[in-house]
């Protein structure tokens, strides 16, 4: 908001913002002090092209324009993952005019690694040694002074989850951009062969291309051609490069196996070694730390998955019996009173019956089917977050990898994976805590497979009327199917879509922490309302379309005639083989793609037409509604409470497991068009088929292109036809259920 | 002798990275590195993957990438 406003207040002088990039390891603490420095300014959204968040804040301090950026967490500038590649070609492209390095103390030779590297970079940098508190609670003494002395860059003590040390950091960083000669950071020797060879490099390829000088930092060009850096090596663009390399580094060559990469690797380690030996003493005893404790029962190997598999139940019932009352909340306020009013309003101004039905039947339908899926995205957010931020995630990945990688997943996987079965929605955008895009998009195709919320209602009106012996073992069959073919998909997309080399496993194990709650907050918030915004508006326009299809031309008596009844008759032979080719069938399962619960409530509509009731008495008075929207939001938070203790079951779904007894007329007329064996099939068909509108905003939204929810649909279109015609056909054949 | 059969609470010096290509320069990246010790702290409850400390820190590879690691067992 604050960005927007300094804005448009009139600039005092045309004055240039200080650009400062926040560069630094994952865990190091990062996301914690970038939420403490720009706070409720910080922008989230995502790097151009690629589903790496990106954020972003614009700012006023004493009189200066601050402009933050926050770079991919990375442990190395390599050129290998899509966090370092984003991250080095902002420094290199860009060239800020200062860097934060975040720099975790209680693990300070692996974090100077990058430090070291960003040094190469030649813009001045200003580091923060992060996480300083537990440093000295572990008795390690830092010797800021020399830290100084030795890379030559400013050095501030912090602590981002108190916020201490960051106006320091702050003031530093602006002194250093304003000061870049004096600011520049001290080149690191690394040793006589490595930099004889790139000297001779550098003066070769500048020679040939003085043009480079002014797009790459000399040195660290030189580095990177040395060490084969494939995209340094394009965008030099010089011919013969290779062969130039290869003469400057042929001593290197002939010496180290012609690896020079690690060789590289190695000097800089060195580096960031002697330094770390020589700025922090540690106390002689170790201490065993608490992170190792939790450890031995965590990842105890009889304990480990038992308690990830309780952490998990815990997780998921928070996240779906905290927000559904609320949800419920939302829907009963956008259909009663909200609808209501608007329906006034119209009316007022003397608009036409079906303006006010278009307004409230589609607009403001659609609009409560975005909201109601806020409460579970917020929840949902808040407690990825918090594994994410406590370290816990990286722990559930080391327990269920062996189970997931067989199907071609990530040990991250299996926690979106398991939402899916609440709901598909929050599921998809889970899958961010997958950092690699291959996993990320795998994962993200298997989740409509798992059976969420909103296909139980349907099943339980076809259980209802047609199993209601084996009510148990049919609806565990369904969930079971999903899972099966979730699996038999992985193996196979792994074997076609995603063949080659499964991504590797190499994940640190951060220590347990507890997350800031400023960071639980703006991570939680930004993703609703990004949901609000992007997803929202995808599933009006659908909503708004459904609504058309069902009511145009306007005025007809029988759902028969509508435009959506006349689709439905034009599809409905599709599904003849599958035993429901009728139009009513049809009808449903497109109004479906709205949430698939929908299907129940339009077979209501065209099986057993409602006569449109007339409220009884007086409409309530506008402070009447008022007052009840607020009794009913403190209900709905009592709810949530009472849901989390009352059952270990999960409550929000087995509500959805009761049918109301209006259900008993619809029932009924299945039971008369359907056998046994073609409501197993409608299920399965209901199970499998394309995921809801909802679903595929949050694919659009999460990746940033509609090719993984073409996939989607395309696969489970064709899944689910067949398993349903499977089915069919071969009970019709065997004589079961017809 | 590989990483992949050290048992937990040994403790072993990397001799050789045999893995090539991003695999080894990640591997590196994280600390990784020839004469580097390494203790397998834990194995995963499903057999896979492994728990390592170095550089003072904690790590986890599948077996596959840690068979890939010549060591030499530290007494």
């Amino acid at each position: 908001m604050k960005t927007q406003m300094a804005a448009v207040r009139p600039l005092v002088a045309v004055e240039r913002s200080v650009r400062i990039a926040v560069a630094g390891n994952p865990n190091s603490g990062k996301s914690t002090l970038i939420n403490s420095l720009a706070g409720s300014r910080l922008h989230v959204g995502n790097w151009p092209g690629v589903t790496v968040e990106k954020k972003e804040a614009a700012f006023e301090r004493r009189g200066e324009r601050i402009a933050l950026v926050d770079l991919p967490g990375t442990y190395s500038l390599s050129p290998y993952t899509e966090e370092e590649v984003i991250a080095r070609d902002y420094l290199v492209q860009e060239r800020p005019d200062v860097i934060i390095n975040v720099v975790d103390v209680t693990n300070l030779e692996r974090n100077l690694y990058l430090t070291v590297q960003l040094l190469e970079l030649e813009i001045p940098i200003v580091v923060a040694l992060n996480i300083f508190d537990e440093a000295e609670k572990k008795g390690y003494r830092i010797d800021v002074p020399a830290m100084e002395q030795a890379l030559g860059v400013r050095i501030v003590p912090t602590v981002a989850t108190k916020g201490t040390g960051l106006d320091a950091l702050l003031e530093a960083a602006t002194e250093a951009a304003g000061n870049p000669s004096r600011h520049r950071p001290r080149r690191l020797h690394y040793g006589g062969d490595i930099e004889a060879a790139a000297e001779a490099l550098m003066a070769e390829v500048l020679r040939r291309s003085p043009g480079l000088a002014e797009k790459y930092p000399e040195r660290w060009m030189a580095f990177k051609l040395l060490e084969g850096d494939r995209c340094v090596i394009e965008a030099a663009g010089l011919p013969g490069i290779e062969t130039m390399t290869a003469r400057a580094a042929g001593h290197l060559h002939s010496a180290h196996d012609g690896d020079i990469e690690s060789l590289m690797a190695d000097a800089r380690y060195a580096r960031a070694a002697g330094l770390a030996r020589e700025i922090l003493t540690k106390p002689d005893i170790r201490k065993i730390e608490l992170t190792e404790k939790i450890d031995r029962i965590a990842l105890n190997r009889f304990l480990g998955i038992p308690l990830f598999l309780a952490a998990m139940w815990l997780v998921f019932k928070l996240t779906f019996d905290v927000s559904a009352p609320f949800a419920d909340w939302l829907d009963a306020v956008t259909a009663g009173p909200f609808t209501r009013w608007t329906r006034v309003l119209v009316g007022l101004v003397r608009g036409p019956d079906w303006l006010i039905s278009l307004v409230t039947d589609g607009v403001i339908a659609g609009v409560g089917s975005v909201l109601v899926f806020v409460p579970v995205i917020f929840a949902m957010m808040f407690f990825i977050t918090f594994l994410e931020g406590s370290g816990y995630m990286a722990r559930a990945a080391f327990v269920m990898d062996r189970a997931m990688h067989s199907m071609g997943l990530h040990g991250k996987s299996f926690i979106p994976m398991l939402l899916g079965f609440g709901c598909n929605v929050p599921a998809i955008y889970a899958t961010r805590t997958l950092e690699n895009p291959r996993d990320k998009a795998l994962t993200a195709l298997l989740i409509p497979l798992m059976s969420c919320g909103a296909r139980l209602p349907v099943y339980v009106l076809f259980v209802g009327a047609f199993f209601s012996a084996h009510s148990g073992t049919v609806l565990w069959s369904l969930y079971v199917m999903g899972i099966v073919l979730a699996v038999l998909m992985g193996i196979l997309f792994k074997r076609t879509l995603f063949r080659g080399e499964s991504p590797m496993f190499i994940m640190e194990l951060p220590p347990y922490r507890m997350p800031s709650g400023r960071s639980l907050m703006i991570h939680t918030w930004e993703k609703g309302k990004h949901f609000l915004l992007k997803a929202g508006t995808y599933i009006l326009a659908v909503s708004v379309l459904v609504w058309f299809l069902l009511n145009l031309p306007w005025g007809v008596e029988h759902k028969k005639d509508s435009y959506m009844g006349t689709v439905g008759q034009a599809v409905a032979p599709v599904f003849k083989p599958l035993g429901f080719g009728t139009w009513e069938a049809a009808s449903s399962l497109i109004a479906g793609v709205i949430a698939k619960e929908i299907v129940v409530g339009t077979m209501g509509e065209i099986y057993v037409p409602e006569k449109k009731e007339t409220p009884a008495g007086p409409a309530p008075s506008l402070s009447a509604d008022l007052r009840e929207v607020g009794t009913s939001f403190v209900e709905a938070g009592q709810k949530a409470f009472t849901n989390v203790f009352s059952t270990a079951g999960i409550a929000s779904i087995s509500e959805k497991g009761e049918s109301p007894p209006e259900r008993e007329s619809l029932r009924a007329v299945m039971a008369k068009t359907y056998t046994p064996l073609s409501a197993y099939a409608f299920m399965t068909f209901v199970l499998l088929y394309m995921p809801c509108i909802v679903a595929a905003a949050a694919f659009k939204h999460e990746f940033g292109t509609w090719k993984w929810f073409g996939v989607a649909f395309v696969y489970q279109t064709i899944l689910a036809w067949g398993m349903a015609f499977i089915i069919y056909q071969g009970g019709k054949f065997f004589g079961i259920g017809g | 002798m590989n990483l992949a059969i050290l048992k937990p609470g040994e403790k072993g010096r990397i001799v050789r990275i045999g893995a090539i290509g991003p695999l080894k320069r990640r591997l590196m990246d994280m600390g990784v590195l020839v004469g580097e010790e390494v203790t397998v702290e834990k194995i995963a409850p499903l057999g896979d993957p492994i728990e390592l400390t170095i550089k003072g820190y904690h790590l986890s590879l599948r077996k596959r990438e840690a068979e890939g690691i010549a060591v030499e067992v530290c007494r």
